[in-house]
């Protein structure tokens, strides 16, 4: 589903550059869940950027479903993300002026689902993620527990091949973070392919296989058992 | 999605009150002022709008070179209008129209004198007033037939059908009324109480068929298919063809449509009160300018709380134009709802507003034009105030707002800054044109006028009191009502009559010069106080010759040349005037403009005003009673009706004085609507700097201190806009009161007083906020942190 080679990623500043991708390179098949680990600075969120196409690299090759689209411009990056690809962040992201339906409902109303059809996705994924109760709460009313199923729910309603979590835990305590973790194995189970990353070896234990990174380099790749 | 974007504005708006407040209630503002000017400047170009034949209709216009200028008028030879239509197959109808001084209309007890005048037949087919009752084409055929307004049918003959009743005239002639008109409306320069016809001028002797009398406006409306401008061509050299070559004035068409805006003539029409709509449409657009760049600082100082809001719409799939659209869709909200509130504003204010202006505007709420026109203003004002924040906030990139990492930054160019930069030149370059447009006024107020106009008035020399005058003259005096009493052409304050036909010794006849020309019967400088500076005053009693003497005002010695006015000839109208003395010169009209020459002729002269020195020994209110018993013996059928100098010549002033008003007002509506954005700028700052401000009040800094830093940055925003606003106010206020002839120099203090004034303006609005920063208590902001 995913093949990237050579990837590049350079920050530049007025002094300093900072080479934060050095040619990575790595495969994700469909269905597959991928952990990427590394201390801070490693470039973990910069790969997951690139790989959400929220950001372009510098050089190299990036394949996605059979497409090349490191080049593409911001109108079909932005296209691909709508119907392609779901979000998990650490601190949520949720928008605190629209309630949780409003949230979840937002990615189908870019993508221009009639209404009838908005609404029985949107029910469903929030009885899904056991968050049909607060459908009319803003998020400031939620717990981070919850907050977290609802920016699950909201990556899942376009129903993504893909589903990229920027440590999804980071944010919530063990037991909410198991949760969330819990639904994404679920979801992976499903089929959807998941790419995570995460500082933490329990999270990394959830998934078929964990990518490490030092310095802008993949140094490492192990598969779980 | 609309609903969304709906949801997320509205949710925006309650979230952020006070911003919210700022943000609606300067755009409305903003949005009110420029409305009442558009609606001012909408009255002023649909002056004789109406006319159904308006493209077709032109007023005769001359134009000749005075003194090396061109000149151009547009009163023309009574005889003008009747010898154009014998001549001309291409015209379809010609009216004269002299709606000049006001005659006494009388039916039984009621009397009444309102303004109103001569016309031809065909005025009324040629100008679409609407007649309510007899016929537009016969109505003025009969000398003796009178059309009247449904106003004056009301104050003299109630409800009652006017057709066929009689009115008399100045208790002369009676006139049959033959045509009922709806009132003229305000927005047309023709305002009539009744029209007579020509007929009946001609009857009473006051018609000429002179070429050299300008003293009439001529109409015409050209034939369907008549191609003006060859029209125009045709008619060039007509006066001159007709007064077989003693007049030089060339003749041209000048657009009914025009005629309100236009009246200056350089070789094409150019000028006239368009300059001044300009002023103001330049007016309107720079205060809703201001209030737009409220809005779009406002916006975009706060978009830190929108950036996380773009940057997860972009994660899931939003394109910038949908952000874009998004944002200029919140704006337009933003201004369909302060476009609202302008309205309220507006019918607030309009009382107001037409009592400065002196207008009777109103908002056409009815008017299909008026909604168009308003939501298109709305649309206009929400993109216009919209589009920066707009292409601003839909430009964040979703990786760093969602990290956190975006920060303002901190440059010499800042686009928010420059907006404010922008709002203040605006608002200094009123200030400046305020003071500069006030001491205008004030220096032409307090112009010595040439003349004394305490416990003056005067009176037309209606019906008897001509007749009277003498006995009238004799019981003032000896009553000790007056102590001066004279007759004249005019009034002192306005001028009757100028002429180029002067004639003396040593003219050189290729000179065409204009002359004031004034006359009196005796004790001119007693009764008006006008000061002898050669020779004497006309004196009938001791010389009878002074029935031809004449003054001359000093500039009119100097222009005629004479070393020695005293004793000189001076032609006119056929009579050898000598001069017997020469007057130091004085105000006859415009106080803002230069003294013009004047020929002031004796007894043999024409007389229309008494003039009256009340007695200073006396009560004001025991001299107008005396005065009136006196006028009524001898002028029993007539109405006392006196003016006072002082009081008219203050009138000389309304006009500017208005226009000063206008300007204040509006110039006082941009300083507060920019004081708005500076202070919503403030509280943001404030509140963005509460860390900075808690290390700094750490490490000892005191509440001076903090508060001069945060002011600081403002205040060298307005220092620059001080810098940009004074060269561009120097050049426009000096252009202006170059149209002045009598002005004030340019004055430096101005200059300096308005930039000190806009920095304390601007210091009281920031440094609220900045004081109330610098004394919260450090430990709470930086333990938020």
């Amino acid at each position: 589903m995913i093949k990237i080679s050579n990837l590049e990623k350079i920050y530049r500043t007025e002094d300093v550059e900072t080479v934060a991708l050095n040619s990575v390179s790595f495969d994700v098949k469909e269905g597959e869940f991928v952990a990427i680990m590394g201390p801070s600075g490693c470039g973990k969120s910069t790969l997951l950027n690139i790989l959400g196409l929220l950001d372009d690299p510098d050089g190299g090759s990036f394949v996605f479903a059979g497409q090349e689209v490191a080049h593409y411009n911001e109108r079909k990056r932005a296209s691909l993300r709508k119907q392609h690809i779901g979000f998990v962040f650490q601190s949520f992201n949720l928008i605190d002026e629209l309630t949780v339906y409003e949230n979840v409902e937002l990615p189908l109303l870019y993508l221009k689902v009639g209404a009838d059809e908005r609404k029985k996705r949107v029910e469903e994924v929030l009885e899904k993620m056991q968050i049909m109760h607060r459908k009319n709460h803003f998020p400031q009313q939620l717990s981070g527990g919850q907050q977290q199923r609802v920016a699950v729910a909201r990556a899942v309603v376009n129903r993504p091949k893909l589903i990229l979590a920027d440590e999804p835990t980071g944010n919530l305590d063990s037991s909410n973070g198991n949760e969330v973790m819990q639904m994404l194995t679920e979801l992976n189970d499903a089929g959807t392919t998941v790419i995570m990353v995460t500082h933490s070896e329990h999270d990394a234990r959830y998934s078929h296989r964990i990518v490490r990174m030092l310095d802008g380099q993949v140094v490492l790749e192990n598969v779980m058992i | 999605m609309l609903r969304n974007y709906f949801k997320i504005a509205f949710r925006n708006l309650l979230r952020n009150k006070g911003f919210s407040i700022i943000n609606i209630s300067g755009l409305a503002i903003g949005m009110a002022g420029a409305m009442l000017i558009l609606m001012w400047i909408q009255h002023e170009f649909s002056y004789d709008q109406f006319h159904e034949n308006k493209d077709r209709i032109y007023e005769m216009w001359n134009r000749t070179v005075f003194d090396g200028k061109l000149q151009s008028w547009g009163t023309t030879p009574k005889v003008l209008g009747k010898t154009l239509k014998q001549e001309y197959p291409d015209i379809q109808e010609v009216s004269r129209v002299e709606i000049r001084s006001p005659f006494l209309l009388i039916v039984g007890d009621n009397k009444v004198r309102v303004k109103g005048g001569f016309v031809d037949p065909g005025f009324l087919s040629m100008f679409s007033f609407p007649v309510l009752k007899g016929d537009a084409k016969t109505a003025l055929n009969n000398v003796y037939s009178i059309v009247i307004t449904e106003k004056l049918a009301k104050s003299l003959f109630n409800d009652d059908n006017p057709i066929g009743k009689t009115i008399k005239i100045e208790n002369k002639d009676n006139f049959i009324v033959t045509g009922l008109v709806k009132n003229p409306p305000s927005n047309s320069h023709f305002q009539f109480e009744y029209l007579l016809p020509w007929a009946y001028l001609t009857k009473i002797g006051w018609d000429d068929d002179y070429w050299g009398n300008n003293s009439t406006d001529t109409y015409i409306e050209l034939k369907k298919g008549v191609n003006a401008a060859t029209f125009n061509a045709k008619v060039r050299d007509f006066t001159i063809r007709h007064s077989k070559g003693e007049e030089q004035n060339e003749l041209f068409i000048h657009p009914l449509s025009k005629l309100r805006l236009y009246s200056k003539f350089d070789g094409k029409l150019e000028g006239g009160r368009i300059d001044l709509v300009k002023i103001f449409g330049i007016l309107a657009a720079f205060i809703l300018v201001i209030a737009c760049i409220n809005f779009m600082n406002l916006s975009t100082a706060r978009s830190e709380k929108r950036a996380k809001e773009v940057g997860i719409r972009k994660v899931i799939g939003a394109e910038r134009t949908a952000l874009v659209r998004q944002f200029l869709g919140e704006s337009i909200l933003l201004a369909l709802i302060a476009g609202v509130l302008a309205i309220a504003i507006v019918q607030l204010f309009l009382p107001v507003f037409n009592s400065v202006t002196e207008k009777q505007l109103s908002v056409q709420y009815g008017n299909p034009y008026f909604w168009l026109f308003f939501f298109s203003f709305i649309l206009f004002t929400g993109m216009l105030a919209g589009s920066y924040p707009a292409f601003y906030l839909s430009a964040f990139q979703p990786v760093r707002v969602l990290k956190g990492t975006l920060k303002a930054v901190h440059t010499s160019f800042n686009p928010r800054k420059v907006l404010v930069i922008t709002q203040f030149t605006i608002a200094i370059i009123l200030i400046i044109s305020t003071l500069f447009i006030r001491r205008q006024i004030q220096y032409s107020q307090e112009r010595e006028t040439g003349y004394s106009k305490d416990n003056l008035i005067y009176h037309f020399l209606t019906e008897d009191l001509e007749k009277n005058y003498p006995v009238i003259k004799e019981e003032l005096l000896s009553s000790g009502t007056a102590i001066s009493v004279c007759k004249t052409s005019a009034p002192i304050t306005q001028g009757f009559s100028n002429s180029w036909g002067f004639e003396w010794k040593g003219k050189d006849p290729k000179q065409k010069i204009i002359f004031n020309r004034f006359c009196v019967d005796d004790d001119l400088t007693k009764t008006i106080g006008l000061k002898i500076i050669q020779g004497r005053d006309i004196n009938l009693k001791e010389f009878p010759t002074d029935s031809t003497a004449c003054i001359l005002s000093e500039s009119a010695a100097r222009i005629m040349g004479f070393k020695d006015p005293v004793g000189q000839i001076v032609k006119d109208n056929g009579i050898d005037w000598h001069v017997v003395g020469v007057i130091k010169d004085f105000v006859l009209q415009s106080p803002f403009e230069n003294t013009e020459p004047m020929v002031i002729e004796g007894a043999k002269g024409w007389f229309n005003v008494i003039h009256i020195k009340l007695n200073p020994a006396n009560s004001t209110a025991q001299n107008i009673k005396a005065a009136e018993q006196i006028f009524k013996k001898h002028n029993f059928q007539f109405p006392f009706e006196y003016q006072f100098i002082d009081q008219e010549y203050a009138q000389k002033f309304n006009d500017a004085q208005r226009t000063s008003k206008l300007i204040t007002i509006f110039a006082m509506l941009t300083i507060i609507i920019s004081c708005m954005g500076l202070f919503g700028l403030a509280t943001y700052m404030a509140e963005n700097r509460t860390k900075e401000i808690g290390v700094r009040k750490v490490l000892g800094a005191s509440v001076i201190n903090i508060t001069a830093l945060l002011s600081k940055d403002f205040l060298k925003l307005i220092v620059i806009a001080i810098l940009i606003a004074s060269p561009i106010a120097y050049w426009a206020m000096s252009k202006w009161l170059q149209t002045f002839s009598y002005h004030i120099n340019m004055q430096w203090w101005i200059f300096i007083a308005s930039g000190i004034v806009s920095l304390f303006i601007a210091f009281s609005t920031v440094s609220y906020q900045a004081i109330k920063a610098a004394m919260a208590n450090p430990v709470k902001s930086l333990r938020t942190e």
